[in-house]
């Protein structure tokens, strides 16, 4: 039943999208209608993989036989020559990591659809762009093969751009270009080591096969493949019949290595008078940063958030950052753990450093899409702490802080958007008391301010507890970070509550004031079509939050797995 | 010819001028493309009213026949052969681009006919004709192995590309000519007088004899290097790279759009053939060539990159990406693997089709709003998405991005210059590679400026919002394979494996 699900998942939106896009104008109307039922669609089938997901199974990130739902195909084979055979494959599957980020993102691109209900402008080509955009982050989180990944990741960048540049605010146009500039920065950071790693990497498989050591078609046994290992490590394999592997999986897996090339572990190849492997471990992190963000790559977030419309907010907070740290952790993680272990104190003292700083910035703003993506920048510093720690917990925190983070930025872009569309203006300061106008998105305000907070009983705290747990039992168990660098980034949680709680005083409460008295009539409470975003994602911060092993039992043996192969790594 | 001068004796000379006569089978697809110059002229001197559709239909005949003999020697190839007294060279490299260079043309005239300006070509006989004589140089640029002939073949298609350039009317094209015309004669001088040294040191001219590697090895480092330089100057010049590409962006702006593209991808391709084959002979312990071509490949791209993003003009921005890509072009060369000259040859393939759809959204951007400035562009996409959507798919195509074959291009190149740096441990490779793969990111900003105006910016009601049928189907002919062959490039692939690169 599973068997081509995640294929139909990434799929059904870019068909809608070209639906979208084929249709006559005068079917303008249905375009929303479409991509709703597109992503709900996608969304029903999220959740029955999810539901199908096995979270017993066997967690190890470098074994192909962890995964679940696996759809393997050759995509296409080039002879280079003396270069060997280049080899991709349409190579999809979940395991623990990546199949609560498959749900943020279905649940996240459905409530983004309901939201973007009220776009007029240019209604064809948005919702063509976002379908695009939904179906090219649903692959990303899927594709276990580096090719198909690179090309989800790349893809998404370009509906993005069109969809800041086009619908976004007065400075749309300067904030696409950042976004895309920025983010192709560390995209070409990611290429040059994808380049660097698929040379270094074989297929063990297919080598075998086209080395003649068996039969293409038999079904491979693990001696055979010990076998192949063996004989290329010896150099007894012809380089024509090397078959380069693009498969993630055995990326993270060192056997996989050619014995001379420039990335495996024992050859000790240097770059720049510097490891290869750490230089190439710096780029992907680096890449990877830049989409998290963290500081110092994370200047493009605040503009990208406030040129751009709602739903691409949304999106952007709630699913693309989310690729950065699950990147991090699919390939520089899994592929050099041992210059993981070697930077994790600069991981963590950026991840500290991106806490505070974002924190501090986000008490300066005046405007209040600025202090959520503000509060984005401190908030995906947990991820990077948690996972510097290199712990079970840390780790696990880091993912759990991504999908509570998911939910929740949504639903505070959603509440900077409802202020926007009723008066067309997001100072803070020009407004007052909210709370006697609007005392129903007073309720949502307050509920969503401190489940970001990290109040207890929302799904925010479980991740930040997780890090900080992970992040203190690092020193004495790993040795990955100090103990200092967790201590300083408490400050970033009480900092926090600064910004929140001062935001939603000045606000919200006290006498009822706004600048602009032509405003009044239009503040109105919330509508049907805006509880429907809301009520479900509130749902599922508290749910979450409360019942915190619906989401641990999925991750939780793939990060044992992972953390076990950090440990093995590092002895 | 100079193999003839060398036999003195009567017997000689009539094996020799047997041999010429079995050679003619070699070159019947050059042989086509003469005759095909002949009747032009021919027709163009006969008649006087109406002669646009008999030129036509001349030169896509002539393009096709041109096209046949040169498929039916692509299949029957067997061997490598030296035709015409070691003065040209038949072989499949040389067949692979003559092939694509008729494929080139033909979309260059479909290009002339899209554009308000078709009269240019189409009219009067003189442009087509001069137009066979630059299809005639580069087909021999591709076969030349002899340094006279090589010389001869890059100053055919060099007097053809001042006289197209100039050839109409108008200040700016006068000057764009007379500019093209003093650099090119320069660097011509330059290559020949680097050419008489090559000579001196060796007695020979035929690059491939033993007695010209033989005479190499015992010249000192430094005048070597020199005479070395020098040849390639010339070379350079045709490839459109630093430092001799300053004639570039004022020949494209000035050159009507369907010559453009032709200019801008034919000649360099051919001087890469020839660069190809002279720096093959070379082993690296005496020059390292590597090294030189290394660093102008990088100042290409760094050049050509920052330089276009201040462009107001489109052919003017394309100008100076063209001038970039003459740097990647050289980066699969500089690996100096198998696989980084099959590397090569798709990324030149590649970039050939890339910029005729380029040209080809240019010349229809010009039909619609007369101008191809960016500010005169603004809202063209609005007005007209499916040109506009077309347009962004070769611009992301150009800079190199999934999922267009720009993107496959680019991978295999630098795939190959990482595999030669593992083998080789030579730094330039290491710079290139890093150097090179960040430069798409410079690329990006100016390659988006014509999405950006095409959709970002309000534009006048003028623009008609129709575009015609015949736009329509050329335009999806020549981008669909951008993004057709992304998903399938192993394909053509296939093709260029089977070449066989020795010699």
């Amino acid at each position: 039943m599973t068997e081509y699900l995640l294929t139909y998942i990434i799929f059904i939106p870019l068909l809608a999208s070209l639906v979208v896009a084929l249709l006559p104008k005068r079917f303008a109307d249905s375009y929303r209608v479409i991509a709703l039922v597109a992503l709900g669609l996608s969304l029903v089938l999220t959740v029955i993989g999810v539901s199908s997901f096995d979270s017993t199974a066997s967690g190890l990130t470098n074994s192909e036989a962890s995964l679940q739902m696996v759809e393997k195909v050759e995509w296409f084979s080039v002879n280079l020559g003396s270069l060997g055979r280049f080899s991709v494959d349409y190579f999809l599957g979940v395991d623990g990591i990546n199949i609560t980020m498959l749900l943020l993102a279905a649940i996240v691109l459905f409530i983004g659809a309901i939201s973007s209900w009220n776009i007029s402008k240019k209604r064809k080509g948005y919702f063509s762009l976002y379908l695009l955009l939904s179906s090219s982050v649903l692959g990303c989180f899927v594709a276990l093969d580096f090719f198909l990944f690179y090309l989800f990741f790349e893809f998404m960048l370009l509906p993005m751009y069109f969809l800041i540049g086009i619908w976004g605010g007065p400075r749309k146009e300067y904030a696409a270009i950042k976004f895309f500039l920025y983010t192709l920065v560390g995209s070409i950071l990611i290429l040059i080591v994808m380049i660097g790693l698929y040379n270094s990497v074989y297929d063990p498989v297919k080598t075998g096969a086209e080395a003649g050591m068996f039969e293409a078609a038999a079904s491979v046994t693990n001696e055979q493949i010990t076998e192949v290992q063996k004989q290329v490590e010896l150099g007894n394999v012809e380089s024509e019949n090397i078959v380069k592997s693009f498969n993630m999986i055995s990326m993270a897996n060192e056997t996989n290595y050619l014995p001379d090339s420039f990335l495996s572990r024992s050859t000790g190849a240097q770059v720049f008078g510097q490891s290869a492997r750490w230089m190439a471990f710096l780029a992907l992190l680096i890449g990877f940063a830049i989409k998290l963000p963290a500081f110092p790559f994370h200047t493009w977030l605040p503009d990208a958030h406030v040129e751009a419309p709602t739903p691409v907010s949304v999106v952007l907070a709630g699913i693309l950052l989310k690729i950065g740290g699950y990147g991090m952790i699919r390939t520089a993680f899994s592929f050099f753990p041992d210059s993981a272990y070697h930077y994790s104190w600069l991981i963590g003292f950026f991840g500290m450093f991106s806490i505070i700083y974002g924190a501090l910035n986000a008490l300066a703003q005046k405007d209040i899409k600025k202090l959520i993506a503000y509060s984005s920048v401190s908030h995906m510093g947990f991820v990077l702490l948690g996972l510097a720690a290199l712990t079970v917990e840390g780790v696990t925190g880091a993912i759990y802080q991504m999908f509570s983070h998911g939910l929740i930025s949504a639903t505070l872009f959603l509440i900077a958007g409802v202020l926007y569309d009723r008066t067309h203006n997001r100072l803070i300061e020009n407004y007052g008391g909210l709370a006697h106008q609007l005392p129903k998105y007073t309720v949502v305000v307050t509920i969503a301010f401190f489940a970001s907070l990290g109040l207890p009983g929302f799904s925010g705290f479980i991740g930040e507890l997780m890090v900080f747990l992970g992040a203190f039992k690092s020193a004495s168990f790993i040795g990955a970070i100090p103990m200092w660098m967790p201590v300083v980034a408490t400050l970033g949680l009480v900092l926090s509550a600064g910004y929140y709680l001062w935001t939603l005083q000045r606000m919200f409460f006290g006498k009822y004031w706004v600048k602009d008295a032509a405003w009044h009539d239009n503040l109105k409470d919330l509508t049907l079509r805006e509880y429907l975003m809301f009520v479900p994602l509130i749902a599922m911060i508290i749910w979450f939050g409360i019942f915190p092993g619906t989401l641990l039992d999925l991750i939780s043996n793939s990060v044992e797995g992972f953390t076990h192969l950090m440990v093995q790594a590092v002895k | 010819m100079i193999s003839l001068l060398q036999t003195n004796n009567a017997s000689g000379l009539k094996d020799q001028l047997g041999n010429l006569s079995e050679d003619v089978w070699m070159l019947a697809p050059e042989i086509s493309v003469v005759i095909t110059l002949l009747l032009l002229l021919g027709f163009d001197l006969l008649f006087r009213k109406n002669k646009e559709t008999g030129l036509a239909a001349i030169a896509f005949c002539g393009l096709a026949s041109t096209f046949t003999l040169l498929t039916f020697q692509w299949v029957n190839f067997s061997t490598d052969f030296m035709v015409m007294g070691k003065l040209l060279r038949y072989d499949q490299l040389s067949l692979f681009l003559k092939l694509i260079f008729t494929l080139g043309g033909a979309l260059g005239l479909v290009i002339a006919t899209r554009n308000e300006n078709r009269n240019y070509l189409f009219r009067s006989g003189e442009s087509m004709v001069v137009l066979f004589g630059l299809l005639l140089g580069v087909f021999l640029m591709t076969m030349s192995v002899n340094l006279l002939m090589i010389y001869l073949s890059v100053e055919v298609v060099s007097i053809c590309s001042y006289i197209l350039t100039g050839i109409l009317k108008g200040k700016k094209k006068s000057e764009a000519a007379l500019k093209y015309l003093l650099f090119g004669a320069v660097s011509a001088a330059v290559m020949l007088y680097g050419i008489s040294w090559l000579y001196g040191f060796t007695g020979t001219l035929d690059i491939t004899s033993q007695a010209f590697i033989n005479g190499l090895s015992e010249v000192p480092a430094l005048p070597l290097a020199i005479a070395l330089i020098m040849t390639l100057g010339g070379i350079i010049f045709k490839l459109g790279a630093v430092p001799f590409h300053i004639w570039s962006p004022d020949v494209y702006e000035a050159a009507p759009t369907a010559v453009v593209s032709i200019f801008s991808t034919l000649p360099k391709l051919a001087a890469l053939t020839i660069l190809f084959r002279l720096v093959n002979i070379l082993p690296a312990e005496w020059f390292d060539w590597q090294l030189i071509l290394g660093v102008i490949a990088l100042a290409s791209m760094i050049f050509g990159n920052f330089s276009a993003l201040w462009q107001k003009d489109v052919k003017r921005m394309l100008a100076y990406s063209s001038i970039a890509h003459a740097g990647f072009l050289l980066v699969g060369l500089i690996a100096w693997t198998e696989a980084g000259n099959t590397a090569m040859l798709f990324y030149g393939a590649m970039y050939l089709v890339m910029n005729f759809a380029a040209f080809l959204l240019v010349a229809i951007m010009e039909k619609h709003t007369g101008s191809s400035t960016f500010e005169d562009l603004r809202g063209f996409g609005t007005a007209l998405p499916f040109a506009g959507v077309l347009a962004v798919v070769v611009m992301v195509s150009l800079t190199g991005l999934p999922p267009t074959v720009g993107f496959n291009a680019k991978l295999y190149v630098f795939s190959a210059i990482w595999e030669a740096y593992q083998v080789q441990n030579n730094p330039v490779l290491l710079w290139v590679f890093v150097v090179g793969l960040l430069n798409t990111v410079v690329a990006l900003f100016y390659y988006l400026k014509l999405p950006y105006y095409l959709f970002f910016k309000a534009g006048p009601e003028t623009i008609s919002k129709k575009l015609s049928a015949t736009d329509h189907i050329w335009g999806t002919i020549m981008v669909f394979p951008l993004l057709l062959w992304f998903f399938q490039s192993e394909w053509l692939m296939d093709i260029l494996n089977s070449i066989n690169f020795v010699f």
